[in-house]
């Protein structure tokens, strides 16, 4: 919503047509014997070579998967195998033109497309930086396998030897793979060729690929984006929002100079007429030819063609045309490349939505016979040569496969010697200052911000001379966190921030208010209302190397990126063997006075998935120190706001909030106040009511309460909370997340478990009622007040002379009943 | 639907109790609170009350019926209700007027004696860990704390009330309630029906014997004795009539324990010490003299078995308004001067209120009583069987003995040792009182042993 675009009601209400221009299908109708002048012999017979060891790779997979044997090779591969029979002209025709600058993201079939990058980019690179490469990978590890094993005569046939064994290992989930075999068939990528992981979720690197193409442009990185995916993918949601995404009018209409243009990123669906078992033309979809669906999404229809992927020149033809488009600024692009794939889905799909004869037409028309045929009538090879790349083929997937398979030289990684293998890699634990290499763009001095001047004349603490600070002269919450992403922003180019309405609004709860008076376009944009590819753009962003904040306004929104935080953002650092780091701070914030869709404390959800760091800052001292090492830090962490809170001041840390940056460690946690009769952990904005419980158990009863803030959930120290309940025997815990699957029915069983003896009555968590959030003007029927956790001590844990309850939600038949109840 | 009344479970050993009489009948219309029958034990005598509202559709136990506890004893319901599911142990129908069929429930236990060894398990008594780790710390028998958390458990709170008041003191009747309450005999009147500190706390029914029928006019009344009465009548007449029992007289010079008595009254409590009377260090010199002679620490089971225990669990008789009582110090011999002192008020005062626990009486495996007070020089104790041996313990007077020519006074006290000449014979039996006496005239090296 820039002022500087008028919408004009003349304009917009005017009669007329939307013209579409014609989109090519199959086009290319040049022979082997036409193309021999621009290509050179050698260079066709190896797009043959290339296809050939990509056919043999997954026949190689689909016997040890389904016989259990390869050439004299006995093998069990328990494992997923997508393979890709048919589809190898699409692979190696994408990865012709493409170097190691152009990054590639794959679908969940892309044993083959990972193979024909890597063959493209050992051709084109010179042999010391190929050596570099691969001694440098793992420590030369891998390296070191192959060459134990096989005296090449090139380095090029090494690394092709390398590639293939460092791909075969992987699926076989061994300790020499690309990462350690943690990341598998649907997860395998080597960086140093710009192979970025493929994604065992349909259509999952559509979003991600988007982020790596936003890091290209963001930081003018050289290179293009290919995001993989199939013509089933486009049954999915992430996948369309990535297409819009990557399309919108700001990057041409809005960016400043330098960052002005269309992202580079190619969107190359393999169109090979099923998802699984699905047809998508005729049955699932209705675009009839997939490349008609570019016209829906921009004016340009994102030079969409239909290309015949079962011509490897067509399609290496159409990159030729639309990689200098998109380094040019014209992207994004669309191919819909024509393909089939022989096998099934999987090795269990027995194909019974197709028949026979499809198949042998297909067959009949198979790119390994076809442009073998052409290379012999066009003269450039003879079958005898075609047969001796057959037998080298063989024989190098036969070698690397039973290298892979033996156990004394390619071994698992050892859960013995290291148990905690895997849990090391959960988290990278880093702290890098910058990502970015380039002095941040910015359009001004941060000092001469008008938010940065406000906040300056701000009282840091909420009480002066014993009186409380009035709200507007206040450092508050939403001013804790401006000030260390501000000063990020002047420390790290590689930031980025977008969501809905960051910019001029500055975001729904005005946390950016100011910033985009000093940040330009490129640094700090709007997105579409696109939960699912704000989020999966900022995992690909991350992977490629840059920092970014992404915000999904109001916590609610998860659900509407599920896959992109809980399958992609927590777990590519594990899966990748901790190659890959992932900054990215998410912001969400817990909204109130908005109803149930909009009113809800989800932290249980990213604390219960292993890989994501959670924290939720109650207090403005919380808020600047954890948002600091957030953004210092390498890992993804899901920052937690709250409506309640932005207007807040700092009450409780003595002196307020520094002006200075510091970073306040996540797990730990903030004692609140000192007491010695009960403890009270809190998360998030109930803390408040905690101090109200505290003062009337003080008061009325003569009880001191410790409070204790937990304001990071994963990781936690459970430290000084354990001292704590040792103290006192008694803790109750409070949030604002509904009771069943708090998060804080966690903590209450760790400490159950760690100070039994120390109890005096059992943990009890008081949260909201386990329905859908009603109307603000109930908001004390739903949510914990007070009185809820005097209720909680009295029913469960001290009986409280003279208290009457105000909820029936601690007694214990009341418990059972509801639980019953499904409440 | 119906619904069964359950024969309460009056302390932690009682397994069955027997009912004394029923106070309605089949077809009487109740409510919750109505006293249904009343039952005892062999200690103490108790009312049931309704947990049912409706009529008394059928009772399956009789008056005299002894009555496992927790096991059904009657259905209550609306009329033509089923209750078929109710009867125990699967009986036909109410077997009212027989002999109840008490098939399962040891109730040879309660007469029996119980083990010697350790006191009833606390494991019925809710605690919280936290307070069950301090009273391990401090010594101190949960038992006897008066629970203040939520659903009558035990918390921190409670123990560091006994540490404060002295360990084991005052708090034991309102354990005792808390027993009874967990019982059911008591409604609580707390949030959700739970039972709270008001309804321990609140004073008990006095349950004395209950007069039958009256004739007014006549000179004389005729009272059915019940409950703790009919006990003693029952356990007196057992003694003499069935136990070849003799007492030897002693005498021994109490200056030294009046001294001590004298220092502690003086001294004691500035140092938190109970007020130590010469009843408890009597107390405390039979328990460890007792070691030393297991034949008067004995039970006899018939007459030609006997069972040594191995600790000493200490009767004491108690005059209170009802009769005689025995509360039991459990394991004396273990216990110091202080505790014994504590424990011996402690028992005293529930004694005297009523409120002491049926496993608050059971295990003696031997008794003091103590008629000093009222003036008594010498009497014949009787033997509370099963047990093998009972000591008086009598007025102090002066008495002349010549020193180097010299008549001075000293306080004599007398004490009475009555003991079973199937379990020990006299000789033995005197050694043990003249070993008492010494020990009481040297009683501050006792105390250092």
């Amino acid at each position: 919503m820039p002022k500087s675009q008028f919408i004009d009601p003349a304009e917009v209400r005017k009669a007329g047509k939307i013209k579409f221009t014609d989109i090519p299908v199959n086009a290319y109708k040049k022979t082997v014997k036409d193309e021999v002048k621009t290509f050179g012999k050698e260079n066709l017979v190896r797009i043959y070579r290339d296809m050939a060891y990509l056919r043999e790779f997954e026949t190689m997979v689909n016997l040890i998967k389904t016989q259990g044997s390869y050439n004299g090779l006995e093998h069990t591969y328990p494992g997923p195998a997508h393979l890709s029979q048919g589809q190898e002209a699409a692979a190696v025709g994408q990865a012709y033109h493409l170097g190691r600058e152009d990054f590639t993201f794959g679908s969940h079939r892309s044993h083959g497309e990972i193979l024909a990058k890597a063959l493209s980019c050992i051709e084109k690179l010179p042999d010391e930086e190929l050596m570099t490469i691969m001694k440098e990978f793992l420590g030369g590890k891998t390296l070191k396998v192959v060459e134990s094993a096989f005296k090449a005569d090139s380095v090029k046939e090494l690394a092709i030897n390398f590639i293939i064994y460092g791909t075969v290992a992987e699926i076989f989930a061994r300790e020499t793979g690309f990462h350690l075999g943690l990341g598998g068939s649907m997860h395998a990528f080597f960086l140093p060729f710009g192979i970025y992981p493929n994604n065992a979720i349909v259509g999952g690197s559509a979003p991600t690929a988007l982020g790596a193409a936003l890091y290209k442009k963001c930081n003018g990185k050289d290179g293009i984006v290919i995001a993989n995916a199939g013509d089933g993918s486009l049954g999915c949601g992430p996948v369309w929002e990535s297409l819009n995404f990557s399309a919108m009018d700001q990057f041409r209409q809005l960016w400043e100079e330098g960052r002005r243009g269309g992202l580079p990123i190619l969107f190359h669906f393999n169109n090979n007429g099923y998802g699984m078992g699905g047809q998508t033309r005729g049955e699932t979809m209705g675009y009839d030819l997939l490349a008609r669906i570019g016209a829906g999404i921009s004016p340009t229809q994102m030079h969409a063609e239909r290309v015949d992927g079962y011509n490897p020149l067509a399609v290496i033809d159409a990159y030729s045309r639309k990689k200098p488009l998109l380094e040019s600024g014209e992207g994004p692009v669309l191919l819909d490349v024509v393909t089939y794939r022989y096998s099934g889905h999987s090795t269990s799909d027995a194909s019974a939505y197709r028949e026979k004869e499809e198949m042998d037409a297909w067959m009949a028309v198979d790119p390994l016979v076809t442009y073998r045929q052409e290379l012999v009538k066009a003269g450039v090879a003879k079958d005898g040569d075609i047969e001796k790349i057959w037998d080298h083929v063989r024989e190098t997937i036969t070698r690397v496969t039973k290298l892979a398979a033996d156990e004394k030289v390619s071994p698992y990684i050892s859960f013995q010697s290291n148990p905690r293998i895997v849990e090391d890699l959960m988290f990278s634990n880093e702290k890098v200052a910058s990502f970015g290499t380039e002095k941040p763009s910015v359009l001004a001095p941060k000092e001469e911000c008008s938010r940065v001047k406000q906040i300056a004349g701000k009282e840091r603490f909420a009480y002066k001379d014993g009186k409380p600070v009035s709200k507007i002269k206040a450092f508050n919450y939403r001013d804790a966190l401006f000030e260390p992403i501000i000063d990020k922003y002047y420390e790290d180019s590689s930031l980025i921030s977008y969501g809905e309405d960051v910019r001029e609004w500055g975001g729904a709860f005005a946390v950016y208010r100011g910033l985009s008076e000093v940040i330009p376009y490129s640094r700090l944009f709007n997105s579409p209302i696109s939960e699912a590819a704000i989020v999966g753009s900022a995992v690909g962003y991350g992977m490629a190397g840059g920092r970014v904040i992404v915000e999904l306004m109001y916590a609610d929104f998860m659900g509407r990126a599920g896959d992109e935080i809980f399958n992609q953002l927590a777990k590519w650092q594990a899966m990748s063997a901790g190659i890959l780091k992932m900054p990215v701070v998410l912001r969400v914030s817990v909204g109130s006075k908005y109803g149930a869709q909009h009113s809800q404390d989800w932290v249980a959800l990213p604390a219960h998935i292993p890989g994501l760091k959670v924290c939720f800052p109650a207090t403005p001292y919380e808020a600047k120190g954890l948002m600091t090492t957030a953004l210092n830090g390498t890992d993804p962490v899901v920052f937690f706001e709250s409506q309640r809170l932005y207007d807040i001041a700092e009450e409780f840390h003595e002196g307020g909030v520094p002006k200075d940056a510091y970073e306040l460690e996540f797990g730990d946690v903030s004692v609140i106040r000192e007491g010695g009769d009960i403890t009270i952990l809190t998360i998030g904005a109930t803390l408040y009511k905690a101090v109200k419980a505290a003062d009337i158990l003080k008061e009325k009863y003569g009880l001191s309460a410790e409070i204790i803030n937990l304001h990071s959930l994963v990781p936690l120290k459970y430290e000084k909370i354990l001292a704590s309940v040792k103290k006192t025997g008694r803790v109750v815990l409070a949030s604002d997340a509904c009771a069943r699957g708090s998060f804080l029915n966690d903590i209450a069983r760790n400490i159950t478990e760690l100070a039994f003896d120390d109890l005096d009555a059992p943990p009890v968590v008081v949260g909201a009622q386990n329905w859908i959030t009603p109307p603000f003007e109930f908001d004390a029927e739903f949510f914990p007040q007070e009185s809820w956790i005097l209720d909680a001590i009295h029913e469960k844990i001290l009986p409280l002379k003279g208290h009457v309850s105000t909820v029936n939600n601690y007694l214990p038949v009341e418990q059972i009943r509801r639980a019953e109840a499904g409440v | 639907m119906a619904a069964a009344v359950l024969m309460p479970k009056a302390g932690i050993s009682v397994e069955s109790c027997i009912i004394t009489q029923w106070l309605k009948q089949p077809g009487d219309t109740i409510a919750k609170g109505d006293v249904l029958f009343s039952y005892e034990t062999d200690k103490a005598s108790f009312e049931c009350e309704s947990t049912e509202d409706g009529q008394l559709l059928e009772i399956f136990y009789g008056d005299g019926d002894e009555v496992p506890v927790l096991v059904n004893v009657c259905a209550v319901g609306a009329p033509g209700d089923d209750v078929s599911g109710l009867r125990p142990g699967g009986q036909e129908s109410a077997p009212t007027a027989q002999s109840a069929p008490v098939q399962e429930a040891p109730a040879a236990a309660v007469q029996q004696p119980p083990a010697a060894e350790i006191p009833p398990a606390s494991g019925d008594i809710k605690i919280s860990p936290r307070a069950k780790n301090l009273a391990a710390k401090q010594g101190i028998d949960v038992r006897f704390a008066a629970p203040t958390g939520p659903y009558g458990r035990v918390i921190e709170q409670d123990i560091r009330t006994m540490m404060e008041q002295g360990a084991g003191s005052a708090t034991g009747a309102a354990f005792s309630d808390a027993a009874a309450a967990q019982a059911g005999s008591f409604a609580g009147t707390g949030i959700g029906g739970r039972v709270g500190v008001n309804d321990l706390t609140a004073p008990l029914e006095v349950r004395t014997a209950t007069a039958v029928e009256v004739d007014v006019g006549l000179a004389y009344e005729d009272v059915k004795f019940t409950g703790i009465r009919k006990v003693i009548s029952k356990s007196m007449t057992a003694s003499l009539t069935a136990i070849p029992q003799l007492t030897h007289n002693f005498s021994f010079n109490a200056t030294e324990i009046m001294a001590y008595r004298a220092k502690l009254k003086k001294n004691g409590e500035a140092q938190g010490l109970p007020n130590i009377t010469l009843n408890d260090m009597v107390l405390y010199a039979v328990s460890r003299i007792l070691m030393s002679y297991p034949a008067l620490n004995a039970h006899m089971l018939d007459p030609t078995t006997i069972r040594y225990f191995r600790n000493v669990n200490l009767g004491m008789a108690v005059d209170t308004e009802r009769g005689l009582m025995v509360p039991v110090i459990k394991n004396a011999n273990r216990k110091t001067l202080t505790q014994i002192s504590i424990e011996a008020k402690s028992l005293a005062k529930q004694a005297q209120t009523g409120t002491l626990s049926p496993d608050d009486m059971s295990g003696g495996t031997f008794t003091v009583s103590n008629l000093g007070a009222l003036g008594v020089e010498s009497f014949t104790p009787v033997i509370n069987p099963p047990e093998t041996g009972i000591l008086g313990v009598d007025t102090i007077i002066q008495r002349p003995v010549e020193v180097d020519g010299e008549i001075r006074l000293y306080p004599a006290m007398g004490i009475s040792l009555t003991y079973d000449h199937r379990a020990i014979d006299g000789a033995p039996a005197s050694r043990f009182a003249r070993e008492l006496c010494r020990a009481l005239e040297n009683f501050t090296l006792l105390l250092a042993q």
